[in-house]
């Protein structure tokens, strides 16, 4: 099996993100060679065919040009499977990819069972496994597959088209300073009512500095005025489905549940083990935060 | 300007799903049904747009499913929608599929502006818009955060990953698929459910419409094997933490 | 000789056409000075008050001469009933002495002011003038001079006051001066039944006759002008509300108690829904705007007032009044402001304690109602949230609807099929969903187990019975889910319903009847409290102190303050009453839907509550709501006043009792 992983390019400088699509392409057994729309001076390493086509006249966004250079790579290559990241550059050219093979698509395949893939369905409680036959074009969900450890310089196969997109590509424009996002957290570190004092939100604010995850919090906390309101999980604040969830002193009322529970991987810290938190944890820390909070950042920063 | 959203309707994500006997599909007895969030962003927009735009421009709502469906029609038609077009359909797609009945439905009828939401909550393709755009041999742009209308063009803006954004220009014919935040979808008052009610809805069965065969199929539907049995790390606390460190590091979370 | 005295001495009735052309000229002034102040009614839309005229009138005159509600205020209440009790005399007095002297003395030559009918006349009238005045100047004082009760000043209602006060000294001043030359020395024993007169007199004592003759009738003549200018300013000062409040009365609701107008939503000839206008507020609510005397108990008694929130119910109805002078389509909302009507529980503490008869709650719920069905706004995006939830999942949790009788799963035997059922126990959102209000649903079904009654629950049948969201504007949403309950409660042919949720019992007993439901409906406390007076619930006193806070919805929407005792005492519970309690009871923050909203403004009104049930020594804070039960919950944790206090349902009390009695059920 051959698969064609998609690199991705910004603002000039590659993501790593292909490193996911390489370890995809490894767990199948297939034989892997990357796609970038880059530049020659800054490459992925990676010791295979790059098919590189250059961005400065493809520019970073423009997919029917795009589509066109991944369509040729393709049919280069003679892959029967093409790898797309489930980002924002992937799941954008990925369907476009799929009509011009005339494959089938699975988006954010979130794990392989006996070298099935599977996707994540109904708010990820439930897996759908599906079958496809022909060429294959997949996106992966972020995080789900360990990249791959890469080394070396690509032999390069340039690529180039005359289409185009009739879309003007204006440029970017950064994160403009708004009222704090939860939803787009990957990790989130939330307070309760358990954190007992306003003084020890603190120890939870310093947890989530040492995983570079967001500060969360309960409604009784936020209602307490501990913490500000745009911190608020659950149904009268935000709801929220980052990979991680650290649940800290928070007893699990339905109203903050319903705001956290489509999390991928929930932590509880309570040292009441029979708090309703840990129906939707995956791990659950029987301990006193004001003892154990110290103690695990420290462990995470050391 | 003639201007169609596409719609789905999907089960409440807070539902009990249930996997039917087959193992393909779940149980929809006991499921509440609504509009899928994001395609509620995509008729506020094309509301909007609708409204901006003034006489002569008239807004298409369609979606496609059993009979339930006709619901989120008619939440669309009362937010705003002039007309609404239901493609009867009792089975089971994939997104190739649907984008082809609706691709059939729609092709005579020159849209100039199509919506979609970015995904459906349900499973999650974010392929049906993308998938019309190219059998309708349109322009398309994805995750739509900011849109507005500018003479016979478009402005909007993509989102990309942390909140950075990529600024965009186009014309019409195109089709937009829009991401969570790109506005504030408005609760229809009760003069516009009334006036709703008598709003036309044209019903289409998807087996006249021709769908080509499916490109994939699901063959499995299983709960992932965790939720609800959570591990219970008790004792020392030191070791509590290196263990939990242990754990999330394993499953490359941090 | 007989006790009497000559009416108009000294004045003679040659000065009555005078009088009575005066008096013309006042009573029109009033009656066109009135008509004027009433003309906004015709702003209003319809609304039917005139039925039932006989209960309206007893009403009325309960009201006015009675002064039951204003009397419900001990000390100010009791000043004001003292000193309209003496003008009612003087008036009366007055009225007597027209029908003798004017009419059956001159016509049929009859009189009755005399013997000892005319002592009791004249001591009546001279200590009611006396305690009039007294009043008049504890009531001026208690205005101007206690500033700090900060209650509204106008010049008009100062003068009119005045004016009632010289009235007064002038009529002692008559008095005395007729008695000084007609009594003190011809018939000292008559004139002892005037005390106050008599002590006037004596102060002329040693004054020539003929000059006391001509002051008295120089003070006559001004103190009948000043009592016709009187009459002809009423409608233009403070005191038109002598006669708008016994109107107002008239024309009160009857109840149901809180019964809110269900809307025709197919009705395709209504352009509007709710009061965005003064037009689309009743001629009955600009009759509450002009009957207002702005005395302040509703703002003293609103728990969105007394926690700084922009809500003051007296304010509303000023607003509302100010806008009427503007005309029909005067913005409502812009005035008064959507903070302020958001702020609302609901908890017709305002409404309940008007002396004037104020029907506060409905012209905001009116407002409420227009902002959300025409407007499509809510408080904010968790209340529309919730509503997203209700319409989908058919309760505001946003649990799934397959989940609703989960809370049941461990306790079945408890419960019977809903065909053997002999009461449908209809468990509302919180009891269903809530891990704390479920317990509450499980003391329910293992008590009425325990006293043998048959009992069902409709399970997925079930939705919200819609009342937050009514409350909260949104009358659409209310009546397409009581349609889904009332279909499922007619399909298993339901005779009989309890709750635990004081909101849902309203609900379905007082609000469902409209749209076709028409079952008995009992709140668990009257119908636990039936069960123990019937021998069928024992309970074993357990020694405890709660302090018992009186649910909105089942005290004053319904009037239901003893059962729950009665159940608490025959539980050993040693109930610490609350100041506030009762008909004053102070709402949890949760009624109105407020239990959907975030509270960001403010002191948080579960916590001023909880203090309150702190400050009584209790152990415990005891309700019958479960929304009660999750504000205190949240307000014992918020107020820092964990180990001081604890948060319980009433069931949870009982089933202790229950329990320890019948140890083996408890397994």
């Amino acid at each position: 099996m051959k698969a064609l992983v998609i690199a991705e390019s910004r603002e000039g400088q590659p993501l790593e993100n292909y490193l996911e699509g390489l370890s995809y392409a490894k767990a199948l057994g297939a034989e892997a060679a990357l796609f970038l729309v880059g530049a020659a001076e800054a490459l992925p390493a990676f010791a295979g065919t790059l098919f590189l086509a250059e961005v400065a006249k493809h520019l970073e966004y423009n997919p029917k040009g795009h589509k066109a250079l991944i369509l040729s790579a393709v049919e280069q290559f003679g892959a029967d499977l093409v790898i797309f990241a489930h980002s924002s550059y992937g799941w954008d050219l990925a369907p476009r990819v799929a009509q011009g093979l005339e494959a089938a698509q699975l988006s954010e395949v979130v794990e392989l069972a006996e070298g099935k893939p599977f996707l994540p369905a109904y708010n990820a409680k439930l897996r759908r496994q599906v079958e496809t036959s022909g060429k294959l074009v997949v996106t992966l969900q972020g995080g789900a597959f360990a990249p791959l450890k890469a080394g070396g310089s690509p032999q390069v196969t340039a690529l180039d088209t005359d289409r185009q997109s009739q879309v003007e590509f204006l440029g970017f424009e950064a994160a403009a300073a708004k009222e704090l996002d939860l939803t787009k957290s990957e990790i989130i570190v939330s307070a309760g009512r358990g954190v007992g004092k306003a003084e020890r939100v603190q120890l939870v604010r310093d947890l989530a500095a040492a995983i570079h995850g967001d500060l969360g919090a309960s409604r009784p906390v936020v209602d307490a005025g501990w913490v500000e309101h745009s911190h608020q999980v659950g149904t009268t604040g935000q709801s929220v489905t980052p990979k991680l969830y650290i649940a800290c002193g928070i007893s699990g009322a339905i109203q903050h549940l319903a705001g956290m529970k489509g999390s991928d991987f929930i932590v509880a810290i309570n040292k009441d083990k029979e708090a309703p938190i840990g129906e939707v944890a995956d791990l659950f820390c029987v301990a006193d935060l004001t003892q154990f909070l110290p103690i695990l950042t420290d462990k995470l920063q050391g | 300007m003639k201007i169609l959203v596409c719609v789905k309707q999907v089960p409440d994500m807070e539902s009990r799903f249930q996997v039917q006997a087959g193992g393909t599909a779940i149980e929809e007895a006991d499921l509440a049904f609504r509009v899928n969030e994001y395609d509620e962003f995509a008729i506020e927009e094309a509301v909007r747009l609708k409204e901006k735009l003034g006489e002569g421009s008239e807004l298409t709502v369609l979606s496609l499913g059993p009979q339930r469906v006709a619901e989120a029609i008619k939440k669309a038609l009362a937010m705003g929608c002039d007309q609404g077009i239901h493609i009867l359909d009792t089975a089971s797609r994939d997104p190739y599929q649907v984008a082809s009945l609706i691709y059939q439905a729609v092709k005579d009828q020159d849209f100039e502006v199509i919506f979609t939401g970015m995904q459906s909550q349900d499973l999650g393709y974010a392929q049906t818009g993308l998938l019309l755009a190219e059998l309708l041999g349109i322009e398309a742009v994805t995750t739509v955060v900011s849109f507005c209308q500018e003479g016979d063009g478009f402005l909007v803006q993509r989102e990309l990953e942390g909140g950075q954004r990529m600024n965009l220009k186009l014309q019409a014919p195109a089709l937009f698929t829009c991401q969570l935040g790109l506005n504030q979808p408005r609760y229809p008052t009760l003069p516009n459910i009334m006036k709703a009610k008598k709003k036309k809805i044209t019903q289409l069965e998807a087996a006249s419409l021709a769908p080509p065969a499916a490109r994939s199929q699901t063959t499995s539907l299983r709960p992932p094997a965790k939720k609800g049995q959570a591990k219970f790390l008790e004792g020392d606390l030191g070791a509590m933490a290196d263990q939990l460190v242990a754990e999330l590091k394993a499953k490359s979370l941090i | 000789m007989e006790a009497t005295r000559e009416i108009y001495w000294n004045i003679g009735t040659e000065a009555l056409t005078t009088l009575y052309l005066l008096t013309a000229l006042a009573i029109a002034v009033f009656i066109w000075g009135m008509a004027a102040q009433v003309k906004t009614l015709k702003l209003g839309r319809p609304l039917k008050r005139d039925d039932q005229f006989w209960k309206r009138l007893a009403y009325a005159l309960s009201q006015s001469l009675a002064q039951s509600r204003v009397r419900s205020k001990r000390t100010v209440g009791g000043l004001h009933s003292l000193f309209l009790w003496g003008f009612v005399v003087l008036f009366i007095g007055t009225t007597l002495i027209f029908i003798q002297a004017d009419i059956l003395a001159p016509l049929f030559g009859i009189t009755f002011l005399k013997g000892s009918f005319y002592l009791f006349y004249s001591i009546a009238l001279d200590l009611s003038g006396f305690i009039a005045l007294i009043m008049i100047l504890g009531l001026a004082a208690r205005r101007y001079i206690a500033t700090s009760l900060n209650l509204p000043k106008n010049p008009g209602d100062f003068w009119s006051l005045f004016l009632l006060f010289v009235i007064l000294v002038t009529g002692f001043l008559i008095e005395g001066l007729r008695i000084a030359v007609t009594e003190v020395n011809q018939n000292p024993e008559l004139a002892r039944f005037s005390p106050l007169g008599l002590l006037v007199a004596k102060s002329f004592a040693g004054v020539d006759a003929r000059a006391l003759r001509g002051l008295h009738a120089q003070v006559w003549w001004v103190h009948m002008v000043l009592v016709m200018s009187w009459i002809a300013s009423v409608p233009f000062t403070r005191l038109r509300h002598l006669v708008l409040i016994p109107l107002n009365a008239f024309c009160a609701d009857l109840g149901p108690k809180g019964k809110l107008i269900t809307l025709d939503l197919e009705d395709e000839s209504q352009e509007t829904f709710g009061a965005a206008e003064i037009q689309d507020l009743t001629w009955k609510d600009m009759l509450d705007a002009e009957a207002c005397v702005q005395c302040k108990r509703c703002e003293d008694a609103c728990p969105a007032w007394n926690t700084e929130k922009p809500l003051s119910p007296m304010k509303v109805i000023r607003q509302i009044k100010e806008l009427a002078q503007e005309g029909p389509t005067a913005k409502l909302v812009a005035k008064i402001g959507a903070e302020a009507l958001w702020a609302c529980t609901t908890c017709r503490a305002c409404q309940s304690g008007c002396p004037a008869e104020v029907e506060h709650v409905p012209k905001i719920i009116e407002m409420r109602r227009n902002l959300v069905l025409m407007e499509g706004q809510f408080s904010g995006d968790e209340v529309a949230q919730a509503m997203d939830q209700m319409e989908v999942n058919g309760n505001p949790l946003g649990a799934a609807p397959a989940t609703r009788a989960d809370w049941s799963e461990d306790a079945e035997e408890l419960l019977v099929p809903l065909n053997e059922a002999e009461v449908v126990y209809f468990t509302g959102c919180y009891a269903s969903f809530d891990a704390r209000n479920q317990k509450v649903a499980k003391n329910l079904i293992q008590l009425a187990k325990a006293a043998g009654v048959k009992l069902a629950i409709l399970g997925k049948g079930e939705k919200c019975c819609g009342e937050p969201a009514r409350k909260m504007g949104n009358e659409y949403l209310y009546q397409a889910l009581a349609a889904e309950n009332i279909a499922s409660l007619q399909a298993e042919g339901v005779k009989k319903v309890v709750t635990t949720c004081p909101h849902c019992f309203d609900t379905l007993s007082k609000q469902y009847p409209d749209l076709g439901l028409r079952i008995e409906v009992e709140h668990y406390a009257s119908f636990l409290d039936k069960l123990v007076r019937a021998g069928k619930l024992k309970l074993n006193p357990q020694a405890e102190s709660v302090a018992y806070h009186d649910s909105c919805y089942l005290g004053r929407y319904n009037d239901q303050y003893e059962a729950p005792r009665q159940l608490l005492a025959q539980a050993g519970a040693e109930v610490k009453e609350m100041r506030l309690r009762k008909k004053e009871s102070f709402c949890c923050g949760g009624g109105g839907g407020r239990i959907l909203a975030e509270e960001n403004q403010g002191t948080r009104i579960n916590q001023k509550r909880v203090r309150m049930a702190v400050e009584t020594g209790a152990k415990v804070i005891a309700s019958n709501c479960p929304f009660c039960l999750t504000m205190f919950e949240d307000g014992i944790k918020g107020a820092d006043l964990e180990g001081k206090i604890i948060a319980q349902d009433l069931s949870e009390i009982l089933v202790e009792a229950l329990a320890s009695r019948q140890p083996k059920e408890k397994q």
